[in-house]
């Protein structure tokens, strides 16, 4: 018989050769998914908008102007989207908001990718009794009611926006651990990692070098999905008053501030609550598209 | 079925120990806390406490005490409200926000699952397109911003409802927070119900269904949806969850002095035993119905009870 | 012999995202009363399409055309609530997979006599009786007990039977078995056939076995229809056509049966 004897290289850049050539598919695939489409441009645009906007308009966030309370959306005065009780440009205070929910979405939501995946790759790979203690914690954990055992983190160690990213992070990674575990069992059987495991690589490479990586995609579906819930999870703290503190603002606390005085001023509710919708809805469809892209024989 | 019921309790009793004993723990470590050295509280509060806690003994029996007293349903003294205890604020808010969670969940259950089936059976008219639409507007825009835009809208540009108050219950005040409460849930719920009616439809004891011979009215009620509910079933306790923490929400805004109403107001003022009473109430309920739907499922899924 | 079923110029198309696909095409036969017709084929022929199109149960996106005469009514005119009554009283069916086609959540009574309740206007007592008539004639044992079971409390076997017991439940004329015995052991798969045989002998039922396995065919069958690619390649008396096939594609298809089955 003719054994063909191949690298740890070589097994390495078959491995990686297929994989580009898949998530690019997949990318064309998204593209050609006109909600998808229309969803990346929206978002992208809101980003950049957030990002830079400031830097191009006449007003500062936390420039109070008596002069100039509850004006209403106007080209002339140049509040785009009106002012609120203290004078401040909606439009700036918005975008700032933007940056703060955008970055909260994306940091929190690392974090709990990352306890997720180790979680799950650990407890999907070595399998066994490691495995049911494992997973039995986190069906203990996902019945309890999450968000308000955030709001106890909040109270007990006190406002501050760094626990906040760790509070959301900690509590968001249980959906990602068991979608984790399940493909980890399911990659693990694939002949090329028993190619590896014959190589004689360790478990914790084959995890970091073969596992992971096969995850990608369905990794960054559940990210898409999981940015919109810890934005909401974020404003719904901030909301409450337990999130954000002024002088920093997020879309949260905009909203909160808009909702107590939509009765004067309608656009401190709407125009924050329209950026807010706006990702959230562009969040889910670009998931929904990936999750289509990467898996077309579902459809 | 008994069997069942004694497996989730072995389950779920030592899960709401957990739960006590990390709320538990989490007052000890609270700076500025109930069992903190630095405070300055009144005396007859600071004696109460110490009453209540048994602040001499040692932890590990502070915490049976601690046990056992909740087992009784006794919550401790609140820690910022004086001369009330946490289960006199509860009680009070109770009915409020009870009234609201079951109205709430009925209507989500009922219209989001009637909505999808028939969603499912008309797949792709214009029913079909409507339901899915405006649900992906209940998941897209969340209840704190959908909650305010009703208000401003039925409340104050119609002027049909009144947007803020309890009003001994009465039945315009509850509309719109009911409405605002379960529009998110319906929309989840009948997507689920759609995508599981499709499945359900699809499958092969549906054709032998209607190689049968049974009428379409039939095979729905009696061969469909006893098989297409189970996930809605399954989805019974995350979506009280939800709804619990939805009404924290509805209740700040509509101005509801309900449980959801306390707690915020207790996190805003570090009211600890306050906080701890209303997460243990919570989580007991939660254990209750994730055993609820338990057996709701051993009731509509036979293959259940072999387990 | 009077005919039972005669079908003519039977198309049956699909609207699939690929476009129309032609499942059946143009093809006409027909069936003598108490023969029984194998209809034989590779999956994807055309078989069970054919005779799910004819009985109104092709899926939402599936559409027939032609005439398929039963019992003097053309089936394809009636509307889905008149085919509605015809299916489980005077056709029966059977299907292949017997471990998803029943209802999981209903106990095999129910499952039996809720169809003579529909059709005959039954009582619950009445169709009872009947239940276990037919049960008994699907040789199962233990009756009182198993009209209390559920599907996963029984075996691939007996639920095959108590399928059968269902398309029984009605006395109907014509029985469709769509490839009844492909999911089953080879030992179960003998007793299901001597049941169609049976049938056959003392109760007069027109059966069309529909079947990729020759030899299931050919135990059973008096007459036999050969499909390929949505048409009928040969058709004929059962023996004279395994025996002396005239088309390449029927000899090609005999080629795949073992030697010592013939």
């Amino acid at each position: 018989m003719n054994i063909k004897h191949y690298s740890k290289d070589d097994l390495d850049n078959i491995l990686s050769v297929k994989g580009n050539s898949l998530y690019s598919d997949a990318f064309k695939r998204l593209l050609k998914n006109k909600a998808s489409l229309t969803s990346l441009i929206i978002l992208s645009l809101i980003t950049l908008l957030s990002v830079f906007g400031p830097y191009f308009l006449q007003y500062d966030f936390y420039e109070t102007d008596w002069n100039s309370i509850y004006l209403p959306p106007s080209l002339e005065s140049g509040h785009y989207f009106g002012t609120d009780g203290n004078g401040r440009d909606l439009l700036v205070r918005i975008l700032y908001g933007g940056r703060l929910s955008l970055s909260i979405g994306i940091i929190a939501t690392l974090v709990s990718v990352i306890i997720g995946v180790t979680y799950g790759t650990i407890a999907g790979y070595f399998g066994g009794k490691l495995d049911t203690i494992m997973m039995r914690i986190v069906e203990i954990l996902y019945a309890m009611p999450y968000l308000i055992f955030v709001i106890i983190l909040m109270v007990v160690f006190g406002r501050n926006i760094y626990l906040l990213f760790l509070a959301i992070g900690a509590v968001e990674w249980l959906t990602m651990a068991r979608i984790v575990r399940g493909q980890t069992i399911s990659i693990k059987e694939k002949e090329f990692i028993e190619a590896s495991k014959s190589l004689g690589q360790s478990s914790f490479l084959i995890i970091i070098k073969h596992i992971i990586p096969n995850l990608a995609g369905t990794i960054i579906v559940y990210i898409t999905l999981m940015v919109p819930s810890v934005i909401i999870l974020e404003s719904f703290l901030s909301f409450l008053g337990l999130g954000v503190q002024e002088p920093l603002t997020s879309w949260g606390v905009l909203i909160s501030e808009g909702s107590r005085e939509m009765e004067t001023a309608w656009w401190l509710l709407i125009f924050p609550g329209l950026f807010m919708v706006l990702t959230l809805a562009s969040l889910n469809f670009i998931g929904d598209g990936l999750r289509d892209a990467l898996d077309p024989k579902e459809y | 079925m008994i069997q069942l019921i004694i497996k989730r309790l072995a389950i779920a009793i030592p899960t709401l120990i957990i739960i006590i004993a990390f709320v538990f723990g989490l007052m000890r470590v609270a700076p500025g806390g109930p069992f903190t050295n630095e405070r300055a509280l009144p005396p007859e509060i600071e004696q109460k406490i110490n009453e209540a806690y048994d602040l001499d003994k040692p932890l590990i029996q502070q915490f049976g005490i601690y046990l056992s007293k909740i087992a009784k349903g006794d919550l401790g003294p609140s820690y910022k409200y004086k001369d009330f205890t946490v289960n006199e604020l509860i009680l009070s808010g109770f009915p409020i926000s009870l009234t609201l969670g079951i109205s709430a969940i009925i209507i989500s259950l009922l219209l989001g699952s009637l909505l999808g089936i028939i969603a499912a059976i008309k797949r792709n008219t214009i029913f079909d397109y409507a339901v899915m639409g405006v649900s992906l507007i209940g998941i897209c825009v969340p209840s704190f911003v959908l909650a305010p835009i009703l208000s401003l809208f039925f409340g104050l540009y119609l002027g049909f409802l009144p947007i803020s108050g309890w009003n001994g219950g009465n039945i315009y005040n509850l509309i719109l927070p009911v409405v605002s409460l379960s529009l998110p849930q319906i929309a989840i719920i009948s997507r689920m119900m759609r995508s599981s009616t499709i499945e359900t439809l699809n499958s092969n004891f549906i054709r032998t269904a209607r190689a049968k011979g049974i009428p379409k009215r039939r095979i729905i009620t009696k061969h469909v949806i006893r098989s297409s509910i189970l996930p809605i079933i399954d989805y019974l306790a995350p979506a009280t969850a939800g709804l619990m923490t939805g009404s924290i929400i509805i209740e700040q805004i509509f101005g509801l002095p309900g449980i959801g109403r306390y707690f915020v107001v207790g996190a805003l003022q570090r009211d600890y035993t306050l906080v701890s009473g209303v997460m243990i109430l919570y989580a007991s309920l939660l254990m209750f119905l994730i055993l609820l739907s338990d057996i709701l499922r051993a009731i509509l899924d036979p293959r259940v009870k072999i387990k | 012999m009077q005919t039972i079923l005669n079908v003519n110029d039977l198309s049956v198309n699909f609207d699939t995202s690929q476009g129309l696909i032609k499942a059946v095409d143009n093809i006409s036969f027909s069936i003598k009363k108490g023969e029984c017709l194998g209809i034989a084929g590779e999956s994807g022929s055309g078989k069970t399409q054919t005779f799910f199109s004819i009985t109104g149960i092709l899926s939402d996106n599936g559409s027939a055309t032609g005439i398929a005469d039963f019992n003097n009514v053309d089936l394809l005119k009636l509307t889905e609530k008149e085919l509605s009554e015809i299916r489980g009283k005077k056709i029966g069916f059977i299907f292949q997979d017997p471990m998803t086609s029943l209802t999981p959540h209903m106990n095999i009574g129910n499952q039996l006599i809720e169809v003579s309740m529909i059709h005959k206007k039954n009582t619950k007592k009445d169709a009872l009786k009947k239940a276990k008539e037919v049960l008994d004639i699907v040789k199962l044992p233990r009756i009182e007990n198993l009209l209390k079971k559920y599907p996963h409390e029984l075996s691939g076997g007996m639920r095959q039977r108590v399928m059968i017991g269902i398309s029984l439940m009605c006395d109907p004329l014509f029985i469709v078995a769509d490839e009844p015995t492909t999911a089953l052991d080879v030992t179960t798969q003998k007793e299901i056939l001597k049941i169609f045989n049976d049938l056959k002998k003392y109760k007069d039922i027109t059966i069309a076995l529909i079947s990729h396995d020759i030899g299931v065919i050919s135990e059973v069958s008096d007459t036999i229809l050969i499909m390929n690619e949505g048409r009928i390649i040969e058709k004929g008396n059962c023996k004279e056509v395994l025996t002396s096939p005239k088309h390449e594609y029927t000899k090609h298809l005999l080629s795949c049966v073992p030697e010592w089955m013939k």
